[in-house]
């Protein structure tokens, strides 16, 4: 009678989880480059004893969480005509070398510091295939190919690298727009990918999908406290009838 | 919960959104203003199953863990410091840059700013200043009874004095530049000061090689386009309006789950 309740807590317990997941996508609506993510339930099925010496072994399933997907389609590109804000087409990160070692990122929003060093807003330097990219202030505007060639003044002064992982299931996000490597798998450089020179990569969450996943989060968790009623009804009206004496 | 506190940010975020795009639209008709762009962050993630870790002794990897996210941040409002369209105004000390630098100004502290508002005027003694009435540097005095004041592409100001045949030069501008002139610092007035992520200036001659050109009798407006203001404006409230939604959701459930016990 009891692991009615238990099931639907071990659901509803999801549900507060799928719900931080929706807040979170809908909370980055409008961040450069992000992807959105979703919960993966699994069934977790539990074999009970067997109730009585006739009765076979019933299996309880339970629900629990298998993991968080996230979903790397693109988002669509805006234009800015900033110089240095720069769109991915196609899959691939830019390399950007943090304090605490290389990140991965799809947010191109790139500017200059003092010494001329290309760096992200947070300050750390942009990857250009093993070493920094320089730019000179005195040669004024920079100019990005598609396959990441930056040159001023027709001459070209680096290569804005673009790389790959085999599995992107390995990249856990580190914040500020980030992933980490956390594998063994080593980026390779794409070849595929272009660059986009004066573009961002919005984020690719769709806000109708994410108002949806709110509304059925909300009425499956209202269910489920309904069958938890109801269950807690029964046993009680149970225990009543069971206990009453009967007056005859 | 955590979804309450994530909407919390998602709303925070959007606020300061909206902050930045109503300064744009404010500032639409000033001179030489650059249109600025709030960009947000994704913040820390709580790491509930670690991505790759082994599910069982067989050596099983889990292929996605699980990772939630706390929310939204905004990173950073940084300028946008494209070309605004040029306006004539047949003013002689109306000048506009058309490329990179800025004019330098002297303020009544003895700091030097810089602006691209180049809405000039001379004062009682011939000098040229700002219309806040500050130097134009390098000093450049007009004498008293010239006519015909040109001020070249290159900068170089020439006026006929005292009604003689040919123009003398009474002085030059000079532009400065930064590398990161996004890192600028803000005073108001349409001036910025140097800052550490700005860089020193590079003083030169407008014309030369990374230098705008000067042009006399028009004025630089402001580079903000009121269409895209206006469909980020658009953008941002619904936005807002879907954190919102996220807010009574998890208010919902929560009061869902207070009134669970019958």
């Amino acid at each position: 009678m009891d692991n009615a309740i238990y099931v639907g807590l071990s659901r509803q317990i999801l549900l507060e989880r799928e719900l931080d997941i929706a807040a979170n996508n809908l909370a980055n609506v409008d961040t450069v480059g992000f992807k959105f993510e979703t919960m993966i339930d699994n069934a977790d099925p539990a074999v009970t004893p067997a109730p009585g010496a006739n009765a076979p072994a019933t299996t309880i399933t339970y629900v629990a969480g298998a993991g968080v997907a996230r979903d790397f389609t693109e988002g669509s590109l805006i234009q800015t005509g900033a110089m240095l804000d720069v769109a991915i087409e196609g899959r691939g990160f830019f390399q950007i070398n943090t304090a605490n070692g290389p990140r991965y990122t799809r947010d191109g929003r790139f500017r200059t510091d003092p010494s001329g060093r290309l760096v992200t807003q947070d300050g750390d330097s942009v990857d250009g295939g093993g070493g920094d990219i320089v730019l000179d202030p005195k040669k004024g505007r920079a100019t990005i190919s598609p396959n990441g060639v930056i040159s001023q003044q027709g001459e070209v002064v680096a290569h804005l690298q673009v790389v790959n992982f085999d599995s992107l299931a390995a990249l856990s996000k580190d914040g500020n727009n980030n992933y980490r490597n956390d594998s063994n798998l080593t980026p390779t450089a794409s070849t595929t990918a272009q660059v986009r020179q004066g573009m961002l990569e919005t984020s690719n969450v769709e806000p109708i999908r994410q108002i949806t996943r709110l509304i059925e989060i909300n009425r499956a968790y209202d269910a489920i406290s309904n069958m938890m009623n109801t269950t807690a009804q029964l046993s009680a009206s149970a225990v009543q009838r069971l206990g009453a004496v009967n007056p005859a | 919960m955590q979804a309450l506190r994530t909407a919390a940010t998602g709303m925070a975020a959007q606020q300061l959104n909206v902050e930045v795009i109503s300064n744009n639209i404010a500032n639409m008709n000033t001179v030489g203003f650059k249109r600025q762009s709030a960009v947000f962050e994704d913040l820390l993630y709580q790491t509930y199953e670690q991505p790759g870790a082994q599910s069982s002794d067989q050596g099983n990897v889990v292929p996605t863990g699980v990772q939630i996210g706390a929310g939204v941040k905004a990173g950073s409002v940084y300028r946008i410091t494209g070309q605004g369209t040029l306006t004539n105004t047949g003013n002689a000390f109306d000048l506009a840059l058309n490329g990179q630098g800025y004019f330098q100004v002297l303020l009544p502290s003895g700091e030097t700013a810089y602006t691209r508002a180049g809405n000039f005027s001379t004062n009682a003694q011939g000098q040229i200043v700002t219309a806040d009435g500050y130097l134009v540097q390098p000093s450049i005095t007009i004498p008293a009874n010239s006519t015909n004041i040109t001020i070249s592409q290159t900068g170089q100001v020439q006026a006929t004095v005292g009604g003689a045949a040919a123009p003398t030069v009474v002085g030059q501008l000079t532009l400065a530049t930064f590398f990161n002139d996004a890192g600028l610092d803000a005073q108001g007035n349409n001036l910025f000061k140097e800052s550490a992520a700005s860089g020193p200036p590079t003083v030169g001659n407008p014309g030369q090689p990374g230098f705008g050109v000067v042009l006399q009798g028009y004025t630089e407006a402001s580079n903000v386009d009121p269409v895209s203001e206006i469909t980020n404006l658009i953008v941002a409230q619904r936005a807002y309006e879907m954190n919102s939604k996220v807010v009574s959701t998890a208010d919902q459930m929560l009061s869902t789950a207070v009134t669970t016990k019958s």
